[in-house]
């Protein structure tokens, strides 16, 4: 039985590639994701330059780009290219552990508030309405300078923040699986609700939650990038918003420090732009229009 | 009438959201780690300052009290007194929305006008290289920090072409002749932010257009238009933007209320005088005070922003609006 | 005299997953006055064939092959200007499905078809409006009701709408998909008895797309069953039902219930329809047909004429 199983997952996981492969965007986004996790997972072996604040080239502050320093150097002397290279790292876990967040809290309530209704739903959207009418920025701005800025906090703030629209998108998945017949049968013949809910909905509906979570871990990217930026993030830890707001701070613009400045910001970019792909790539699987050669 | 009611309706709750935004705002600053004293009490101040500041604000008094004090004050205007300018916050924000408020409104219609336009031609030439080319460009502008762009424009056209003033609102030290002069010296400054945070907006909103615009090409009434006899533009100006305002509008009012988060970032990096601005400073500062009163302002008027949006909706939405 | 001529259609579609096609090889002749029953199973490409000579297909379409003359004019190739003010509305119009999606719910049903009408005829607005309460009352609907919404409407009466909207220019050809699929069955009766009427009252010649044979048995004198994207048989329908040849058309017909007459046991076709994207070689019908021969597995059977009028592609026919 088991093998079966296994077998019926293989089979559909490889026509879900074989779909997959169509899209060309899907397939960027995938590569540049995947060099992105490579770069991020071996830092110290790929950055030409060590990182530490006391570790700069003193006599080379503020350098545009040049053989030696292949992307110039910032105002402690330190290589960019290997501060670019140690910073995506961050940008990776709080997207991942972030939208982890998002998608339990979001799944949990929008299933909630769609099997149970009634009351509990009202509730539900009540609390959802909220999350949404109050600004996402500046809530995380709030909470973040007032738990204090580190890397767990900023997880908690982006993820506390980030739930509503997935919670949402479930809550209306649920509300129209709950019709089906499927279900009526199974609680007919006596099924508890957390059975039916652990064992019939989750499965349908997980598709959706890994599309969800697809698109938003760009987001949590850049809201992490964003608070990193203005100063909120994590200090002890190297990452590309927080390059930038040095770079902004040292008054890059005014001078024209172009070589620390756009570096960063494309890396960002590109990250994010990489789920964006993937997720675009997902969304044209998952919701099939009648889509053009 | 339909409408009466859901106007009714909307505003009680929006008057219900803002109890539970000032509620939660009321809570939120409690969790300051450590002495929520610290709210309201600068470390800076000597002890009997201190000590008659927290009398004076009730700090001894049990929660539930305080709570109903910060209500009662709220409704009153009184936000409490910036650490670092030593006035009242309320006046401060207040001094500063008339700039946000035109950053945002004018920047909103250059990413509507932007965003419908584009989607439209998209949806249109649905398949085409020049659609291809706008998804991409739409995925990558949504994938960009908000900030980063603006900076990246300020750097190029301001700095480096010296097309555009580097910061702030107006010129501080020239004079004006009359107030046409003094609206083009704002409209000069307000250009570059007006512009980054419009085109950093557009991202979502031409999808959502777009797609719009697609599943109402794909709706059996367009092929019955066509086989009256209607020419292709007649049945996109005429049909499917009928069919379109109600989704539309809709996308426009929501979206405007997400809107309001970016105009901090833009603000600081155009040093715009505005409110983002004055939080950014707040933070920095740890001036709490002003970052409580600020952030509560923005929300309550994110609320409004909301409830005008329902109304309007409920009023466009011909099923509703004919009950 | 013929009035249209289908010549060789071929209409496939562009998919994610391949070329489905959809209308392979479609040929056949509409006399002045006829009703034609274009008769199948869902995906059997009935439609299509509507939509290719309507040339409203949607923008995945491709028509590979093939001619539509209407009157001499061949509507594949003819300009679209020619086609938005000669063709459509004037010499032929279709009835879509009313209770569907088929009128735009942001504007009033009688705005809808006075649109149609001032496109092609020389007329004031007044006039277009006063035309417009004519026609409602020629199919049934109190005139007044033109200035109401679709939502306003039943199924039955947007149906009527959809009527009076395809009648309005006076075509001579109307070509009518599912007119009354969704519709319960006395409202079905009553809308066949109106399409009855106005075609005798008008001299309207129809193609009347259907899965339901009941319904071309009540409206249409001529009949072609189709399956898998060609058709199988084609003949008069009273030859259709009392004498059908093809091995499909004798089991569609044979499992016909009928009130009176014999109980008989379902004989369903056995088999599903074939996928449109690589279908059967030879004879598509061949995996499902009882009477399988060596020959409809390699070859495709060419279209016999067994008695006048009356064709059929089938190997068994030699």
């Amino acid at each position: 039985m088991q093998k079966n199983k296994i077998k019926g997952y293989a089979r559909s996981i490889r026509k879900f590639w074989e779909q997959y492969k169509e899209s060309k965007l899907g397939i960027i986004g995938l590569f540049t994701l995947l060099f992105f996790i490579l770069v991020s997972t071996f830092p110290e072996v790929l950055a030409p330059y060590p990182v530490g604040v006391l570790q700069g080239d003193r006599k080379n502050l503020l350098q545009p780009p040049s053989s030696k320093y292949l992307l110039g150097t910032d105002e402690l002397g330190r290589d960019i290219l290997s501060i670019l290279i140690h910073g995506g790292r961050i940008s990776l876990l709080i997207g991942l552990f972030a939208t982890l967040i998002i998608a339990f809290i979001g799944t949990f309530i929008g299933v909630s508030a769609g099997y149970f209704g009634g009351k509990t739903e009202e509730l539900l959207m009540r609390l959802t309405d909220v999350f949404l009418v109050i600004p996402g920025l500046p809530l995380m701005i709030v909470m973040a300078s007032l738990l204090g800025a580190n890397f767990f906090n900023m997880i908690l703030v982006i993820g506390i923040t980030g739930w509503t629209g997935t919670a949402r998108v479930l809550r209306a998945q649920v509300l129209s699986l709950k019709e089906m017949p499927f279900i009526e049968s199974t609680r007919a013949i006596g099924a508890s609700d957390a059975r039916i809910i652990v064992w019939h909905i989750l499965p349908n509906v997980l598709p959706l939650i890994v599309a969800q979570a697809v698109l938003r871990i760009g987001g949590s990217i850049l809201s992490a990038a964003t608070l990193s930026f203005l100063g909120l993030g994590d200090s002890t830890k190297i990452s590309w918003g927080m390059t930038l707001s040095y770079a902004f701070g040292i008054g890059s613009i005014f001078n024209d420090y172009y070589w620390y400045i756009i570096p960063p910001g494309v890396c960002i970019t590109l990250i994010v732009l990489s789920f964006t792909f993937i997720g675009y790539a997902l969304d044209g699987i998952v919701n099939p229009r009648i889509r053009e050669r | 009438m339909g409408i009466g009611k859901i106007i009714i309706k909307r505003a009680v709750n929006a008057i219900i959201l803002v109890f539970i935004v000032m509620t939660i705002n009321f809570f939120l600053f409690r969790l300051v780690p450590g002495n929520p004293v610290l709210m309201i009490i600068s470390p800076d101040m000597t002890m009997e300052a201190r000590q008659t500041l927290f009398i004076k604000y009730g700090l001894d008094k049990p929660l539930h009290i305080q709570y109903i004090n910060y209500i009662r004050e709220v409704f009153k205007g009184n936000l409490g007194i910036s650490f670092v300018y030593n006035r009242p916050v309320f006046d401060l924000v207040f001094e500063r929305v008339p700039a946000t408020i035109l950053l945002l409104l004018s920047s909103y219609i250059i990413t509507v006008i932007l965003s419908v336009a584009l989607g439209l031609v998209a949806a249109w030439k649905r398949g085409s290289k020049f659609d291809i080319s706008l998804i991409v460009s739409g995925l990558s502008l949504h994938s960009m920090p908000t900030f980063w762009m603006g900076g990246l424009l300020l750097m190029y056209f301001s700095v480096n072409l010296g097309l555009f003033p580097i910061t702030g609102l107006s010129t501080p030290w020239l004079v004006h002749e009359n107030v046409y002069s003094y609206i083009k010296d704002i409209a000069y400054h307000l250009f570059l932010p007006m512009m980054a945070l419009g085109i950093g907006n557009i991202g979502g909103m031409f999808f959502i257009t777009r797609n719009s615009l697609l599943d109402i090409f794909s709706e059996d009434y367009i092929t019955t238009a066509k086989s009256l006899g209607l020419k292709d533009k007649t049945i996109l100006f005429h049909n499917v933007l009928r069919n379109a305002m109600l989704p539309l509008t809709t996308i426009i009012l929501i979206r405007l209320g997400f809107i309001i988060g970016g105009a901090v970032t833009t603000e600081m990096v155009f040093t715009w005088p505005g409110v983002g601005l004055l939080i950014y400073w707040s933070v920095l500062a740890q001036d709490y005070p002003v970052l409580q009163g600020a952030f509560l302002i923005i929300t309550i008027t994110a609320v409004f922003a909301n409830f005008i949006a329902e109304i309007v909706y409920g009023y466009l939405d011909p099923r509703i609006r004919y009950e | 005299m013929v009035l249209l001529d289908v010549q060789n259609l071929r209409t496939y579609f562009n998919t994610r997953a391949g070329k489905v096609k959809a209308v392979d090889d479609v040929s056949f002749q509409l006399e002045k006055g006829d009703a034609l029953g274009l008769a199948g199973e869902s995906g059997c490409g009935k439609t299509t064939t509507a939509l290719t000579i309507m040339r409203l297909l949607p923008f995945n379409a491709e028509v590979l092959s093939g001619r539509v003359l209407l009157n001499d004019v061949d509507l594949i190739t003819i300009d679209d200007k020619g086609l938005r003010e000669e063709i459509r509305m004037k010499q032929m119009s279709m009835v879509f499905q009313g209770a569907m999606n088929a009128l735009n719910p942001v504007f009033r049903v009688g705005e809808q078809i006075k649109q149609g009408i001032l496109i092609h005829e020389d007329i004031t607005k007044e006039a277009a409006w006063e035309r417009v309460r004519e026609l409602f009352d020629l199919v049934g609907i109190n005139p007044d009701r033109a200035r109401e919404y679709p939502h306003e409407f039943s199924g039955g009466m947007k149906q009527r709408v959809i009527i009076a909207m395809a009648l309005s220019c006076n075509p001579n050809l109307v070509i009518a998909d599912e007119p009354v699929t969704a519709l319960d069955v006395i409202v079905q009766a009553q809308i066949l008895e109106l399409i009855r009427n106005l075609r005798e009252n008008l001299g309207l010649s129809m193609i009347m797309i259907t899965h339901d044979l009941s319904v071309i048995a009540d409206t249409c004198n001529k009949t072609a069953i189709m399956y898998a994207g060609k058709i199988v048989e084609m003949a008069d329908s009273i030859a259709i039902f009392k004498q059908p040849e093809h091995p499909y058309t004798q089991g569609l017909i044979a499992n016909f219930p009928s009130i009176i007459g014999e109980k008989k046991k379902f004989i369903p076709i056995f088999g599903s329809p074939p996928n449109l994207i690589s279908p059967p070689n030879g004879c598509r019908f061949h995996p499902r047909c009882p009477y399988v021969k060596e020959v409809c597995r390699k070859e495709e059977p060419e279209v016999v004429e067994v008695e006048r009028g009356h064709f059929v592609a089938c190997h068994l026919m030699k």
